[in-house]
């Protein structure tokens, strides 16, 4: 039987004065509140790392809809995560160009040196490992998204090695 | 042969606003403004022959010409960024290289159907393109180019930038306009279409970037030079992304009809190593694909539908002899397992269950009656769903299993197992990145 | 209002514009198969399983989208038609878990109708099904299995656009689709209960009925709700085959009956789940009670002795009729009370307060018959019990005729019992004990609404007619008969063998009945009816498979029921 859930905080402890200084506006720019959800969400996830279900409820008062809208929305697209993030992420594409020139050796390579298969995160929060979708980038193939921003293409184990030792030296 | 678009395709820059004027940027549009009408704009469209270059090929004015005026409500149009056609990345290509072509392109195509507000649905992917095109649309605003008064005219146009958070099926336009409305990516039931029921229930136009950023080389140069440029009712240039087993993978600009033999031999420098060709796919993931045989054939809409297949988003993706038609359908199929939305029944199951047919082949458990199940399976995914993602699916299974049947048939009889893939781990659709859950077959 | 014309299945057909063609198929009897499509709901189309035929149009089409239109030409029963539902079911069976033997909704499962009338493919599949959570309690009264879904998405849109509560959706997505509930949140609205109506297959199961009766042991009848005064249309499913099953109980459960103007196809969680009175708590033999004896009691003997005691009583008793009761009843009680015996203390006192109301279908008035009596100028407030007992406690009393009501409860005891001991008599009439039964010194056995059959008006001035569904329990008997006997032995002739021909007479007496009788309620009622969407209609019947059913046992089969 669900129990009910723990206190739920109230609007204003997510939607902070600061936090709506972004979102007011960007609701805005919609002809409904509901329109805005996605960039409402990438807000919150970018400041938060990820989006937990206190943020869920909190967008679903903020954007006068249903939790369940946002739940759906949420756990629909990929984009969204629910977790804590690992420090550095690499989205490897497994798509026909990627694999076809050599994403999954890239990707055995990257489970080699990271000690952990896609999906998972290394025990220290330093790496995570994920297997996506493509990219649009297939003339760089096989190549990967850092972070969530950078691509990273034309991959070679020489190019990974350096990539994990650029890391290494920024932490 | 001339480049148009692709003239601005200099690695690692970004035509901005001051380049782009001297260039001769927005003198298209602002012709535009000062000698046609709305119905006048369309006629030329419609003259250029201009197809739809997100995959779809409709024509462009004959689209806009469905609008409806007359309604009371807003008209709004929708810019297709979504890019997600496996073996496309054209888009991208203009988004980061020349903005101002797209939003002069955008500023056109709302005079001609009366939009005075209009989204760009970029894809959430593409992180560095949006954040060129969010300082161009700047730019653009600084100049009066948008905003209240276009040109200085009694013309507003305001234009928000929306970003997608991940589904391929948010590129299908009905899927698009659930997700930009704030909802699950699950296309809707046609009719309505969504020139008369569109975003928010009112009349939308939904292009793609790149119909929309040739739309000022037609009224820089005129419809009737721009439709010769291509073959019979498929008029103009298009850009073919080509990947693969290519010595030069890139993006080529070339005229509708191009014969495909000359996009992978000529321009995209034949195969690596000199291999022998051994596949094509011609349009992006879900099109038929051509054997090594085929390629004589002239890459334009009509004609490629002509022999089963599909010009798509010009998504060319070139195979050499080195590779497993196996673990290659396996790839493609995984590939819609994961992005089906789930709404409609045929396409929910249908590419799960292919999925994990494909998997327990490349593992080496393939039974007798799988390739006949499989075609079997394709052949109700298609033409019973509410979108066409199904049928994109059901396209590349039944020519892949026709046209290399004894490359299933022998891993079938041999217990093969696919050799690169790694199928333990990330074999079959069910990952959600970030989830830490692994893959279940 | 325009109509077209359109052919279905060689059949012309005609309809007004704006048909759905799965509506107009229903016309000439081509049952277009369907999970998703819903009358009451919005249109969905995601399970594609009325896929058709349409002329001149080159791919299937589905029906409960398409519009019919002058000229169109549908066909539902071609070869292609038929391959494609077959592979539709197909794909709806890929993951499925073969849960029959444990599920509830076995022999009124869709998916089980539909594989045996379209399907009978032997399974092709070698993979391993996608696993989800099962036997989840999405709330009081709702159990969800996510893998027997089909994600046809009915229980969505009924919360959305019925009970407009939005606590269910559709996470995911592929065929790791799930129907869900907010974590930590539950399926807790006043009409829960109807999501596993709509549920074509066991992801949505009644926890009140899990695990009670298979369903081919129900019987069916057709009859009204009582718990307020909507009059909701309902089917009482009953069991009586199996006595040694759900402790003896009769009445399994209750399900909502399609009435275009009352309740469409849905009811209330309160009237849902409000029927074990019928089965619990019941008085089944007539007791007198004296001196703190309590001895049992035959008919014979208790209603002379009773009609003795209220004669002599000359008039100082009070009746407190009770809005539960069928106009008929009512109508006997004002021939007899107030007309032949002429007494003046005659209050209407309903057994509940007013509870809460919503601008749906629950109202305020939890009684299905106070219209019914005001018509027969039976009022609230016109006099109230504590008028009576103030004429109790002054001595003026010498019994009390009580129709069911817990005076002690409802006015307290310390206000009740006190006047009720001042009088020589109490004469309790009703179907379950409570506090007053336990004190009346002569307490009647009655049946319960689903024994007796009667009419109901409902708030809005429906006047409907409920049916028998069970025989009396133990010894008890409806308040009709035991008024007219009454009657006769206190010098007021009642002859009637059955209600309607009480209901006849009372036609002439009430306006607003003038002229009706049982029949002509009834044809009115069919006539609410129309474009019911009939749940699959049973497949046993026609093919005569597996199961020997009779018609009254096998529930799809008595009355053409919405889903």
């Amino acid at each position: 039987m669900p129990t009910s859930s723990a206190a739920t905080p109230s609007l204003d402890k997510v939607f902070t004065a600061e936090v709506r200084q972004h979102t007011d506006p960007i609701v805005a720019r919609y002809e409904t509140k509901r329109a805005s959800i996605l960039e409402v969400l990438r807000f919150l996830m970018e400041k938060h790392g990820y989006v937990t279900l206190a943020m869920e409820e909190a967008t679903a008062r903020y954007l006068e809809i249903s939790p369940m809208d946002v739940r759906e929305v949420v756990t629909f697209y990929t984009l969204f995560y629910t977790k804590p993030l690992a420090k550095t992420r690499f989205n490897v594409c497994r798509t026909l160009a990627c694999s076809l020139l050599g994403a999954p050796k890239i990707i055995r390579y990257l489970e080699k040196k990271l000690n952990i298969k896609p999906g998972q995160m290394t025990p220290d929060g330093a790496f995570a490992l994920n297997t996506v979708e493509c990219l649009g980038a297939c003339e760089m193939a096989p190549m990967m998204q850092v972070n969530d921003c950078e691509f990273a293409g034309h991959l070679t184990e020489e190019k990974i090695d350096a990539l994990l030792a650029k890391v290494q030296k920024r932490s | 042969m001339e480049k148009l678009i692709s003239k601005y395709f200099v690695p690692g820059k970004t035509f901005w606003m001051e380049e782009c004027l001297q260039d001769g940027g927005y003198a298209a549009a602002k012709s535009v403004f000062e000698k046609l009408d709305a119905a006048g704009t369309i006629e030329e469209v419609k003259k250029s022959n201009l197809r739809g270059l997100g995959g779809a090929g409709f024509p462009t004015g004959m689209k806009w010409s469905f609008v409806p005026q007359n309604t009371g409500k807003p008209v709004y149009l929708v810019v297709n960024a979504d890019e997600g056609e496996p073996g496309t990345f054209k888009d991208r290509y203009v988004i980061a290289h020349c903005p101002h072509l797209l939003l002069e392109g955008i500023i056109i195509a709302a005079y001609a159907n009366n939009v005075h507000k209009a989204f760009i649905y970029i894809r959430g992917e593409y992180v560095e393109p949006y954040k060129i095109l969010k300082k161009a649309m700047e730019e653009a605003y600084a100049k009066g180019f948008l905003g209240s008064k276009v040109f200085g005219r009694d013309f507003a146009l305001e234009l928000v930038l929306h970003r997608g958070a991940g589904a391929y099926i948010c590129g299908e336009e009905t899927g698009l306009l659930e997700s930009l409305e704030g909802k699950k990516g699950f296309p809707r039931l046609k009719p309505p279409f969504p020139a008369v029921v569109g975003l928010f229930g009112c009349p939308t136009v939904i292009n793609n970037v790149e119909t929309l950023a040739y739309l000022p080389f037609i009224f820089q140069r005129g419809a009737e030079w721009f439709a010769k440029l291509g073959s019979e009712k498929n008029g103009g240039m298009r850009l073919f992304s080509v990947s693969g087993h290519v010595k030069k993978p890139g993006v080529y600009e070339l005229p509708l009809g191009i014969p495909l033999r000359e996009i992978i031999y000529t321009h995209a420098g034949g195969i690596r190593g000199d291999r022998k060709l051994k596949a094509v796919v011609p349009g992006g993931l879900s099109a038929a694909i051509f054997t090594a045989d085929e390629i004589d054939v002239d890459m334009d809409f009509d004609q490629l539908r002509a022999k089963q297949t599909m010009a798509g988003s010009a998504g060319v993706m070139v195979f050499d002899e080195t590779t497993d038609m196996v673990e290659a359908l396996l790839v493609t199929m995984r590939f819609y397992a994961h992005e089906s939305c789930g709404q409609c029944s045929p396409c929910r199951e249908g590419t799960g269950w292919v999925d994990r047919i494909l998997t327990r082949i490349g593992m080496g458990g393939g039974l007798e009656r799988d390739v006949d199940n499989l075609l079997d399976i394709c052949s109700f995914m298609g033409g019973t769903t509410i979108c066409a993602l199904a049928d994109g699916a059901a396209m590349p299974l039944r020519s892949y299993l026709q046209k290399f049947r004894s490359e299933f048939e022998a891993y079938i009889r041999d217990k093969k197992r696919v050799g690169g893939e790694d199928l333990e781990t990330h074999g079959g659709s069910a990952v959600k990145r970030g989830e830490g859950a692994s893959a279940t077959l | 209002m325009s109509t077209v014309k359109l052919t279905i299945d060689g059949k012309e057909v005609e309809v007004p514009k704006g048909t759905r063609v799965i509506e107009a198929a229903k016309k000439v009897d081509s049952d277009i198969p369907f999970y998703c499509y819903h009358p009451g709901l919005s249109i969905a189309g995601n399970c594609r399983m009325c896929l058709v035929e349409v002329e001149k149009m080159p791919k299937l089409q589905i029906a409960c989208h398409m519009e019919a239109r002058d000229g169109m030409v549908v066909r539902t029963k071609t070869p292609v038609v038929q391959e494609t539902r077959k592979h539709i079911l197909e794909f709806l069976l890929i993951n499925h878990p073969v849960d029959c033997p444990v599920c509830d909704q076995a022999g009124e499962c869709w998916l089980q109708d539909y594989y045996m009338r379209y399907g009978t493919h032997d399974s092709r599949l070698n993979e391993n099904k996608v696993k989800k959570k099962k036997a989840v309690p999405l709330g009081p009264t709702v159990m969800l299995d996510q893998e027997r879904c089909i994600l046809c998405s009915r229980c969505v849109r009924f919360t959305d656009e019925i009970s407009k509560t939005q606590e269910l959706g559709i996470i995911n997505r592929g065929d790791h689709s799930e129907v869900d509930v907010f974590p930590g949140k539950e399926l807790n609205n006043p009409y829960s209960g109807n999501v596993v109506d709509i549920c074509p297959v066991g992801a949505l199961t009644d926890r009140d009925f899990r695990f009670k009766m298979r369903v081919w042991y129900l019987k069916t009848q057709a009859t009204l709700c009582n718990g307020c005064s909507r009059g909701c249309n309902i089917e009482m499913q009953y069991g009586d085959q199996r006595p040694h099953h759900a402790k003896g109980d009769r009445v399994m459960r209750l399900k909502p009956r399609y009435n275009e103007q009352i309740n469409q196809w849905w009811m209330c969680d309160e009237g849902r789940y409000g029927y074990k009175f019928h089965d619990h708590n019941r008085i089944l033999n007539p007791m007198h009670r004296s001196e703190g004896k309590v001895e049992e009691k035959s008919w014979e003997q208790i209603l002379p002795e009773a009609a003795k005691l209220i004669e002599s009583a000359k008039g100082q008793f009070g009746v407190f009729v009770s809005p539960q009761l069928s106009n008929e009843e009512i109508f006997l009680i004002d021939k007899l009370f107030r007309k032949h015996l002429q007494n003046k203390q005659i209050f209407l006192i309903s057994p509940t307060p007013d509870g809460f109301q919503d601008d749906f279908l629950i109202r305020a008035d939890k009684n299905p018959n106070s219209k019914g009596a005001e018509w027969q100028n039976f009022r609230y407030q016109e006099r109230t019990a504590a008028d009576f007992f103030t004429a109790c406690g002054k001595g003026q009393m010498q019994g009390a005729i009580i129709f069911g009501q817990d005076l002690l409860t409802l006015h307290g005891a310390h206000l009740a019992q006190p006047a009720l001991q001042k009088l020589k008599w109490s004469l309790f009439i009703g179907s379950n004990h409570n506090l007053t039964s336990e004190f009346a010194t002569h307490v009647l056995p009655s049946a319960t609404y689903a024994e007796k059959e009667g009419t109901f008006t409902n708030f809005e001035g429906r006047t409907q007619k409920f049916n028998q569904v069970l025989d009396p329990l133990g010894d008890a008997r409806p308040e009709w008969q035991i008024l007219a006997t009454l009657a006769n032995g206190l010098g007021l002739s009642m002859k009637y063998d059955r209600t309607s021909e009480i209901f006849k007479e009372l036609a002439e007496h009430v306006p607003p009945l003038k002229g009706l009788n049982y029949a002509k309620l009834a044809a009115e009622h069919d006539s609410v009816r129309r474009f019911a969407a009939p749940m699959v209609p049973s497949l046993m019947q026609d093919e005569g498979l597996i199961f020997q059913t009779t018609p009254e046992t096998h529930p799809t089969q008595t009355t053409p029921s919405p889903a």
